[in-house]
């Protein structure tokens, strides 16, 4: 199982590698043009850094104990949100793909409607229409707004990253499970979705990274989360640049970090086929 | 031979016709009887509707009219019935079509715990059982991308045979093979008919055709165009069509 995955992409080309002192050299020249740009330009734009301000905003130290900053609270906030989100739009989009593939005509409708309807109207509509129009009828809070706005988006999405990974698992499998007496709801479970998910997993890591990205949005509807925390500080102290630094790398980290787990999962997983 | 041709009917074929949505017709009125522990080996050219007919007879390809009755239950819209078939009749491919993210152990405990109910431990005993059979029990750790074709298919086979199937249907099961893997399948394939299991078998090998069918049928455009056995049919054919056949695949 382990043997035959591929680590690295560099191997599954047949090109010969570049020279290693001519490709670590032109990284370092490409880094230090941009480093000497962006040394430039914020001299000439007479900018007062004032990075000493920052880390009250994350982290505290009050009487002794270490108290979490607004931005870190915002971010507890992005990380519920996102994490409600994710799990519900691999739920709707598995299942919207699934509904998309079956024999149904009324089941394929319903899929089709919902995925032209989300993919093609812009997030923050929805993200509006949902608490101001569907918020107020139903009686829903702007966290559940929230939350749903994103996972209906992003489901969309995922829905035919997991209908691209169904339709590739080759149809002797499905012949097979069928011709051993397995119901369709068994063939999915334990033979399709299994060899579809190892596809697909990097695909679906990039819609969570876009998740995460998007759940900035939701600050347009006062939910207390990094962006919006980050808002709230540069109202207040005109930091603009520190402060949306500071919210730009953490999102970075956290995207990151998320890549590189599942990167870790994906090769646990592989199996080649 | 005397008791296989006396034996009664397992399956029960009755003038089905099947016409693919691209306007070809693949079997016209296509009857044939076949008996309990009998072997029938199918030939014909390709596009003559021999594995259309096989994948009729588990259901994998809707028939658009006739009847299919499989040990007595009728393969009609009925889904009770259509599992029941689908249980009863096990189906060998030509590619395999293992399931590559699961051991060899796992592809043939599967259908026994999904679909038999049974424990893991019984469904291991069984399945361990048939990889000796097979004679390969020392791979049932292994994930099949890490076998050869002629293991991978003895496995598939082990897989069928594990739901304790009736009727044994057989694709072009060693078509796909290396021609020194295609000998290790045939003895299988052989053991399984001396058993007394009854097989449809879709494939050109003469040698398994002539030691162990009870019956060869010539298949063409859709419809039988000879019968009989194999030393009939490849030996002496009647018609013209099946000495031009078995002059081209010789």
């Amino acid at each position: 199982m382990k043997e035959n995955t591929y680590t690295s992409s560099a191997k599954m080309t047949p090109f010969r590698k570049p020279s290693p002192v001519v490709d670590i050299g032109l990284f370092l020249l490409v880094v230090a043009g941009l480093s000497v740009l962006m040394f430039r330009g914020t001299k000439t734009l007479g900018y007062n850094w004032q990075w000493y301000q920052i880390p009250r905003y994350i982290l505290s130290l009050e009487q002794g104990k270490l108290v979490a900053g607004p931005l870190i609270k915002g971010l507890m906030v992005t990380f519920q949100i996102t994490g409600v989100s994710l799990v519900l739009s691999f739920c709707f989009g598995l299942l919207t793909a699934i509904m998309r593939l079956s024999a149904s005509f009324a089941a394929r409708g319903i899929a089709r409607v919902y995925l032209e309807l989300v993919r093609n109207t812009p997030l923050l509509v929805q993200l509006f229409f949902i608490y101001f129009v569907l918020g107020p009828i139903m009686g829903i809070g702007r966290f559940t707004c929230a939350v749903l706005a994103l996972s209906l988006f992003e489901g969309a999405y995922a829905s035919e990253i997991f209908r691209a990974g169904i339709v590739s698992i080759h149809f002797g499998q499905w012949e097979a499970a069928h011709s051993l007496g397995l119901s369709k709801l068994q063939t999915y479970r334990y033979i399709i979705l299994p060899q579809a998910i190892r596809r697909i997993l990097p695909a679906l890591t990039s819609q969570a990274v876009s998740l995460i990205k998007d759940s900035a949005l939701v600050s347009t509807i006062a939910v207390y989360d990094l962006t919006m925390r980050g808002q709230e500080i540069v109202a207040e102290t005109y930091l603009a640049f520190e402060v949306w630094f500071t919210v730009a790398a953490i999102y970075l980290a956290v995207t990151v970090t998320l890549s590189v787990i599942i990167n870790m999962m994906e090769s646990k997983l592989k199996v080649v086929s | 031979m005397y008791e296989k041709t006396q034996g009664e009917y397992i399956i029960v074929v009755d003038k089905i016709n099947k016409t693919f949505p691209n306007g070809v017709r693949a079997l016209r009125d296509f009857s044939i009887k076949v008996r309990k522990r009998e072997v029938l080996v199918v030939i014909g050219p390709s596009g003559s509707g021999k594995s259309t007919f096989l994948r009729c007879l588990n259901g994998l390809e809707e028939i658009d009219s006739g009847s299919i009755v499989i040990d007595g239950i009728p393969l009609d819209q009925r889904k009770e019935n259509r599992l029941e078939i689908r249980k009863e009749v096990g189906m060998v491919f030509q590619s395999f079509n293992l399931f590559p993210h699961l051991t060899v152990l796992e592809n043939v405990n599967l259908a026994q715990m999904l679909v038999r109910k049974k424990s893991k431990k019984e469904a291991t005993e069984t399945s361990m059982e048939l990889l000796h059979k097979v004679g390969i029990p020392e791979k049932a750790r292994t994930f099949p991308n890490h076998l050869s074709g002629g293991q991978q298919q003895r496995v598939a086979i082990a897989r069928a045979l594990a739901m304790k199937p009736k009727v044994m249907l057989f694709d072009e099961a060693t078509s796909a093979l290396d021609p020194e893997m295609i000998g290790e399948v045939l003895e299988v394939m052989k053991s399984l008919a001396k058993e007394g299991m009854t097989m449809v078998v879709v494939s050109h090998e003469m040698g398994f055709a002539r030691e162990v069918s009870d019956r060869v049928v010539f298949m063409e455009d859709g419809a039988i165009v000879e019968e009989g056995t194999a030393e009939q049919v490849f030996g002496n054919p009647k018609q013209e069509r099946t000495r031009l056949f078995l002059s081209q695949i010789l």
